[in-house]
C-alpha cells in the first residue's frame, strides 16, 4: 500500500502563494482526480508529489507500509506525463524509450516487447521506425510520453492534464491505462479540468485557488 | 545584545584609533624599506581579512548543504560581499607598496597572483548571485560554487609560487619557523590582526542581522 | 546496483552523442570556433617565433574558450527543451553528471587531437615528447570537462548565461592550466619539466570528479 500524503502545503512563487496550507492524502490502487480552476495549483501540487518542487512550508511524504520513501525511491518510482514535460526531439521514439529505460536502470526492451507497447498506446512501430520525436504531432508526443511511463513501471502516476491534445481514442486509452495501473495497486494522481474524466476516478483532491 | 554589539564597536574604534598612533610614531622604519613599511600594517591585516572571510564563506556554504537554512546562507553571501572589499584593500595596498619598492605596480607575484584569483573567485561568486532569481537555489547554487572553488585553493597554494618568480617579502613566520621582526612591529601587527578580525565579526554580524531584519 | 549504473551513465553518453551528431550544429560551432582562434592567432602572429611558453599558454586558452562555447549548451539545451523536468523525474543525477562529463571530456579531447596538429603546422614549433604532450591534454580536458559541466549546471535557471561560465569557470581551472601550460611548454621546448606537475593535474581530476559528484547530489534534488 503507498500512500502520499500532503500535510500542511504551502508554495508561493515570485510572492504568489499558489497553494496555502493544503492537506490530502491519495492512496494506492485508486486513481485520485486533482480538480480546480485553472491557476489553482494542479500541475505544481504534481510536481511537489514528483519532488520536482519543495513546499516553502509542510511536508510531502510518500509511504508504502509504513515507511517512508527516500529521495532515491522517488527519483526511481514515480513516473509523470505532463505538459511542460519533453522527451528528446532529435531521437526517435525507439531510441527515446531506450534511454530513459537504461537510466532509470531498468531492463532494455526487446522489438516484440517494443511493438507491443506502441500498438498498446497507439503508435504504429513501422510508421515512425526512423521518424524523429521532432517530427511526431503534439498527440502523438504524448501519446509516447504515456508508453514511456508504462515501460518505466513506475509504481506512483502523476498525469499532468494527460488528455490535453488528444483525440478522443487518445483520451480512452489514458483512462483505460490509468484504470489498469490503478487496478494493478499503483496510485495514479490525476489533475484534470474535464469533467468525464473526473467521473472516472475513485476520489478526488480539489484545489480552491487562491 | 544591542549594549554588547555597542561595546564590541567601542572597543573596535579604541583598538583601531591605538593602531593608528602606533604605527605612525611607534613602529621603527624597516631595513630597507624605510617608513613605507607602514603600509604593510595596513596591508597585511585587509590581506588576512579576505583569507578569513573566504574561509568562513565556504564553512557555512558546507553547513547550508547539509541543513538548509537562510541564516546560513546569508552568512555566507555577506561573509563574501565584506571578502571582496578587503581583498580589493588588499590588491591596492599591495600594488602601491609594489610600486614604490619595486618599481611596478603589477608583476604577477605568486602571491599577487593568488590574492588576484581570490578577487575572482569573490566576483565569480557574487556575479552568479546576483543572476539567480529563485532565493532557494540561488542559495544552492552559490553554496556549491563556494565550495567548489574553495577546492581549487590548495592547489593554487601549490602551484603558483612554482609558476611565478616572487619579489614578495617572505612571510611573518618563515620556513625556519623563527621569527624575524622587530617586536615592537610584530605586536603591533598582531594586534592590528585581531582589529581586522573584530571589525569583519562586527560588521558580518551587523549585516547578517539587517538581512535577517528585513526579511520578517 | 554498480552494474545499472553505469548502464545509466551508458545511456546518457550515447544519448548526448546521438543528438550532437544529428544536430551537427554543437561541435561543428565548437570546431569552427577553435580553427578561427587558431587561424587568427597565426595570422596576426605573421610568421614570427612564439617562445614555447607563450604558445603553450595561447594553446590552451585556444582550448579554454573551445570548452566554454561547448560546455555552456550542456544543460541550456536541455532547459530550453524541457527535457531536463524528464530527466529529473525518471533518473539518477550521477548518471546524469558522468555521462554529460565524460561525453564533453571526450570530444574536447577529440578536438584537441584535431587543433594541436594544426596548431604546430602553422606555428612551425617542434615537439620533443609527444608522449608527454598527450598526456598532459587527456588530463588537461578531462579536468576542464568534468568541472565545466558541474558549473553549467549550476547556471539553469539563471538570467544570464553566455558571459557567466567564463567568469565561474577561470578561477576553477587555474590550476590545472597552469601546470598543463607548464608540460606544453616542456613539450615544445625540449627542456626537462618536472613530472610531478602531471601528477598534480590527475590529483587535481581525481578530486574534481569527487567533488562534483558529491554536490551534484546537492544541486538536484531539491532539500
Amino acid at each position: 500500500m503507498i500512500r502520499l500524503t500532503f500535510s500542511g502545503v504551502t508554495k508561493c512563487f515570485d510572492g504568489r502563494t499558489i497553494i496555502r496550507n493544503f492537506s490530502a492524502e491519495a492512496l494506492s490502487g485508486q486513481i485520485t482526480a486533482v480538480t480546480g480552476i485553472n491557476g489553482s495549483g494542479k500541475s505544481t501540487l504534481l510536481k511537489l508529489a514528483a519532488g520536482l518542487l519543495l513546499p516553502d512550508t509542510g511536508s510531502v511524504i510518500v509511504r508504502e507500509d509504513g515507511s517512508v520513501w527516500r529521495k532515491n525511491d522517488r527519483c526511481r518510482r514515480v513516473g509523470m506525463v505532463a505538459p511542460d514535460m519533453h522527451v528528446y526531439s532529435e531521437l526517435t521514439a525507439r531510441e527515446n524509450l531506450d534511454f530513459f529505460l537504461g537510466f532509470r536502470y531498468n531492463v532494455p526492451l526487446s522489438d516484440r516487447q517494443y511493438d507491443e507497447l506502441m500498438s498498446r498506446v497507439g503508435l504504429q512501430p513501422d510508421a515512425i521506425l526512423k521518424k524523429r520525436v521532432r517530427n511526431f504531432s503534439t498527440g502523438m508526443e504524448k501519446r509516447l510520453h504515456l508508453a514511456i511511463l508504462l515501460a518505466s513501471g513506475a509504481d506512483v502516476w502523476l498525469l499532468d492534464e494527460p488528455g490535453a491534445h488528444l483525440d478522443r481514442a487518445g483520451r480512452c486509452l489514458v483512462q483505460r491505462e490509468a484504470r489498469r495501473a490503478a487496478e494493478e495497486g499503483k496510485l495514479v494522481l490525476w489533475a484534470t479540468n474535464d469533467a468525464e474524466e473526473e467521473a472516472e476516478a475513485d476520489a478526488s483532491i480539489a484545489l480552491s485557488g487562491r | 545584545m544591542k549594549s554588547c554589539e555597542k561595546g564590541l564597536w567601542l572597543f573596535i574604534l579604541l583598538l583601531t584609533a591605538g593602531l593608528f598612533y602606533a604605527v605612525f610614531f611607534f613602529v621603527p622604519p624597516a631595513e630597507g624599506l624605510g617608513s613605507l613599511v607602514r603600509i604593510a600594517f595596513f596591508h597585511i591585516p585587509v590581506a588576512w581579512g579576505s583569507v578569513i572571510a573566504f574561509l568562513v564563506g565556504a564553512w557555512y556554504a558546507l553547513r547550508y548543504l547539509r541543513r538548509p537554512g537562510k541564516r546560513f546562507d546569508a552568512i555566507s553571501a555577506e561573509s563574501a560581499r565584506l571578502g571582496l572589499i578587503f581583498v580589493v584593500l588588499a590588491t591596492l595596498s599591495g600594488a602601491v607598496f609594489s610600486k614604490l619598492t619595486w618599481g611596478a605596480y603589477w608583476n604577477w607575484d605568486p602571491r599577487q597572483t593568488t590574492i588576484f584569483v581570490l578577487l575572482l573567485i569573490y566576483a565569480a561568486y557574487l556575479t552568479l548571485r546576483s543572476v539567480i532569481t529563485d532565493e532557494r537555489r540561488r542559495a544552492r547554487v552559490s553554496a556549491i560554487y563556494a565550495l567548489f572553488s574553495f577546492l581549487t585553493v590548495p592547489f593554487l597554494i601549490f602551484i603558483i609560487p612554482r609558476f611565478y618568480f616572487s619579489l614578495h617579502p617572505s612571510p611573518v613566520l618563515n620556513g625556519s619557523g623563527s621569527i624575524e621582526m622587530d617586536p615592537v612591529m610584530l605586536r603591533v601587527l598582531l594586534l592590528s590582526l585581531l582589529d581586522v578580525t573584530l571589525i569583519y565579526i562586527a560588521l558580518l554580524g551587523h549585516r547578517v542581522k539587517e538581512v535577517h531584519h528585513h526579511e520578517t | 546496483m554498480q552494474v545499472s549504473l553505469y548502464r545509466a551513465v551508458e545511456a546518457v553518453f550515447r544519448k548526448e552523442a546521438l543528438i550532437s551528431l544529428r544536430s551537427r550544429a554543437s561541435w561543428l560551432v565548437v570546431l569552427m570556433f577553435a580553427l578561427t582562434t587558431l587561424s587568427c592567432v597565426s595570422l596576426l602572429m605573421q610568421g614570427d617565433v612564439l617562445s614555447p611558453r607563450l604558445a603553450a599558454a595561447m594553446l590552451w586558452v585556444i582550448l579554454f574558450f573551445s570548452l566554454l562555447s561547448g560546455a555552456g549548451r550542456g544543460f541550456a539545451d536541455e532547459e530550453q527543451e524541457g527535457t531536463l523536468m524528464a530527466l529529473s523525474v525518471y533518473g539518477s543525477p550521477q548518471a546524469v553528471l558522468f555521462g554529460k562529463g565524460i561525453f564533453m571530456a571526450v570530444l574536447l579531447f577529440a578536438l584537441s587531437l584535431l587543433i594541436v596538429p594544426v596548431y604546430l603546422v602553422l606555428m612551425d614549433i617542434p615537439v620533443f615528447s609527444v608522449l608527454l604532450l598527450f598526456a598532459a591534454l587527456l588530463a588537461g580536458t578531462y579536468g576542464m570537462a568534468m568541472a565545466g559541466t558541474l558549473l553549467s549546471a549550476l547556471m539553469v535557471g539563471a538570467k544570464a548565461q553566455n558571459g557567466l561560465l567564463a567568469i565561474l569557470m577561470l578561477p576553477v581551472l587555474l590550476p590545472i592550466l597552469l601546470p598543463a601550460i607548464v608540460l606544453t611548454a616542456g613539450c615544445f621546448s625540449g627542456e626537462a619539466v618536472r613530472i610531478s606537475y602531471l601528477v598534480g593535474m590527475l590529483l587535481y581530476d581525481g578530486i574534481m570528479t569527487l567533488a562534483a559528484s558529491l554536490l551534484f547530489d546537492f544541486l538536484w534534488y531539491e532539500d
